[in-house]
């Protein structure tokens, strides 16, 4: 049997990918709720190390979420004795490192199969996904602001990386309205923070950040308290849909560099690849330059009137910016 | 930009009053946080636009123009003008104008050909001013936020025009009628003479244009825009608010209909001007 928890009720989360600073900071949220009796932290390292760990509201496990079987007994298993009520999947390769099939698995197959089951789960009525602005597509004559309906970056040229989260993005539209399982899919503007897979915190790690000379495109930046927030409110939300999640923060890139406290160098579009390339070899950093050529030269600011509108989020929380 | 909006600030002090420059601050734009719009505006950018556009408006072009008061001052609304001269210099005065006239000052966000975003430090220069990428996105934001729209209905064709053929308008594309017409904004007619004569063209290549992803690259006759007299013309506002509902933008009729009217109402305005005038430069 189902058991419903009602719109405004007490939900019972299980948090996918939640030793991520978003996951943890989520959780500490949740517990200061008192409509959540439940927290089922699903990590990828050692669980005993989750600093939750001790809590007795909380349950730390480690799942590999490539083995579908491993998932199965998951969901019904101890999601089915604690009564889950919300799946929140954060659990995403934040490496652009991660390539192959191994990677997709975790990154697209793992939601297909957590989605599948949750279907026909006894208890689970909903999931959010945290997706990505990466999703979308940057080219001169697509739109500065950036609403739902915005082309994706689809493409055989397109990294791994962003085509992953596109997919995941997709599987999970594909679900929405069909079944009994309510689906929200958040696209997040990138979160400056580390461990979080931002291209753009790493890229701003280094002293002297490199830009195409000539371009300062506008770049929206969320703040982990604003994902988390959103987050949040996805759980105790009854609708479902695709919404984008701005920050607080749209400024240039060349902006951007001079908060951080960083020295940008324009350089020759040419010599992007090559030195960010020579960077990540030498340093092991993550950032790549194909991931991020589109948004580096041309304006992309997520539009936020929906999550506004229906989820009533609106960015609070501007990053603490180390220079001014 | 290489450098951050108090060096642009300072910049603009160079050529504009203190008085001036405090007008400027009261510029109508959205701030998205750091003191640029969601589409890269800053009002200090804008300051330098002055530095740059200012000598040109006051002493090249010594611009003369009359009716301003239908521009209104706040609300959205849509300035369709003619376009020549093989470069949007034309735009650049009408951008200038608009904020000498309005008060508080407005910004006319020109809306550009998609290929100037893609242009390196130009494309970056003029979103820090106020114009915008073409898209139907980008256009239908700025309208729903109030604000003030500069179209070239006639698009590039209209900008790269044989010598024998200036003052003839082509034909008006109706996109700025359809935007009017679904977001209720007037449509203020603008008639620019004088930039027709400032470049005269010799030839329109399309393939050094290619490199650059721009349709046509102007040759002109001359290496410099020529110190003619510039005259803009604001005609009387169309209330396509007034006469149509926003579904009737969805009408392929109501919209051609529309643009021929905004189309006649600029060549009124152009005939107009160029009867008024005693010489190019005078």
């Amino acid at each position: 049997m189902r058991k419903k928890s009602g719109l405004t009720g007490r939900r019972n989360v299980l948090i996918t990918g939640a030793d991520t600073p978003i996951g943890e900071r989520l959780a500490r949220t949740l517990l200061a709720d008192s409509r959540v009796d439940r927290i089922l932290v699903i990590c990828g390292g050692d669980p005993s190390l989750h600093p939750l760990a001790d809590n007795d509201r909380v349950v730390t496990m480690q799942v590999d979420l490539v083995r579908a079987r491993r998932v199965r007994e998951l969901l019904f298993g101890p999601a089915r004795d604690h009564q889950i009520h919300v799946v929140v999947h954060l659990a995403m390769h934040r490496s652009p490192k991660a390539r192959g099939s191994r990677a997709h698995a975790f990154n697209v197959e793992a939601l297909r199969g957590i989605m599948e089951l949750a279907e026909r789960h006894p208890t689970i009525e909903r999931l959010v996904l945290r997706s990505d602005a990466a999703v979308y597509r940057s080219r001169r004559d697509l739109p500065v602001l950036i609403g739902e309906e915005h082309p994706l970056n689809i493409g055989v040229d397109v990294p791994q990386w962003v085509r992953d989260r596109v997919e995941a993005d997709v599987t999970a539209c594909a679900r929405m309205g069909l079944g009994r399982l309510q689906v929200m899919v958040l696209r997040m503007a990138e979160v400056l923070a580390p461990g979080t897979g931002s291209q753009v915190f790493d890229w701003l790690e280094s002293p002297f950040c490199f830009r195409p000379a000539g371009f300062d495109p506008m770049i929206n930046l969320l703040s982990l308290d604003d994902a988390t927030s959103v987050l949040h409110k996805a759980i105790f939300s009854d609708r479902q849909g695709v919404f984008n999640v701005p920050g607080a923060d749209t400024l240039p890139l060349s902006a951007c560099i001079r908060a951080w406290g960083r020295i940008g160098i324009p350089v020759a579009e040419a010599a992007m690849g090559p030195l960010y390339r020579i960077r990540s070899k030498v340093s092991g950093k993550q950032f790549r330059y194909g991931i991020n050529r589109g948004r580096f030269h041309f304006s992309g600011v997520l539009d936020g009137a929906r999550a506004r509108e229906v989820l009533r989020y609106v960015p609070a929380h501007p990053i603490d910016w180390p220079v001014g | 930009m290489p450098f951050p909006p108090s060096i642009a600030r300072a910049l603009a002090s160079l050529y504009l009053s203190d008085d001036e420059l405090d007008r400027l601050s009261d510029l109508h734009y959205q701030d998205a946080g750091h003191g640029y719009d969601p589409f890269g505006l800053h009002p200090d950018f804008v300051g330098l636009g002055h530095l740059i556009a200012g000598p040109l408006y006051d002493k090249w072009f010594r611009v003369i123009s009359r009716g301003h008061a239908s521009i209104p001052e706040v609300g959205p609304a849509v300035l369709a003008a003619n376009h020549s001269g093989s470069i949007p210099i034309d735009g650049a005065m009408i951008w200038m104008d608009v904020q000498r006239h309005t008060h508080p000052p407005r910004v006319a966000r020109a809306i550009a050909d998609h290929f100037v975003p893609s242009l390196p430090w130009v494309g970056t220069l003029f979103a820090r001013s106020g114009m915008i990428g073409g898209s139907r996105g980008n256009t239908r934001v700025l309208l729903e936020n109030g604000e003030l729209l500069l179209i070239f209905p006639e698009g590039t064709p209209g900008i790269i025009k044989p010598w024998k053929e200036r003052y003839q308008l082509r034909k008006f594309r109706v996109g700025h009628a359809e935007l009017a017409i679904r977001h209720s904004a007037p449509i203020i007619p603008v008639g620019v003479i004088g930039a027709e004569e400032q470049l005269p063209l010799i030839h329109a290549s399309k393939r050094l244009g290619k490199p650059f992803g721009v349709p046509e690259v102007p040759i002109p006759a001359v290496p410099f825009p020529l110190p003619v007299r510039y005259r803009i013309f604001y005609g009387d506002p169309i209330p396509v608010h007034e006469q149509y509902s926003p579904d009737d933008a969805d009408d392929p009729e109501v919209v051609r209909k529309v643009a021929a009217q905004v189309q006649a109402a600029v060549d009124v305005l152009l005939k107009q001007g160029l009867k008024e005038r005693k010489g190019v430069f005078a």
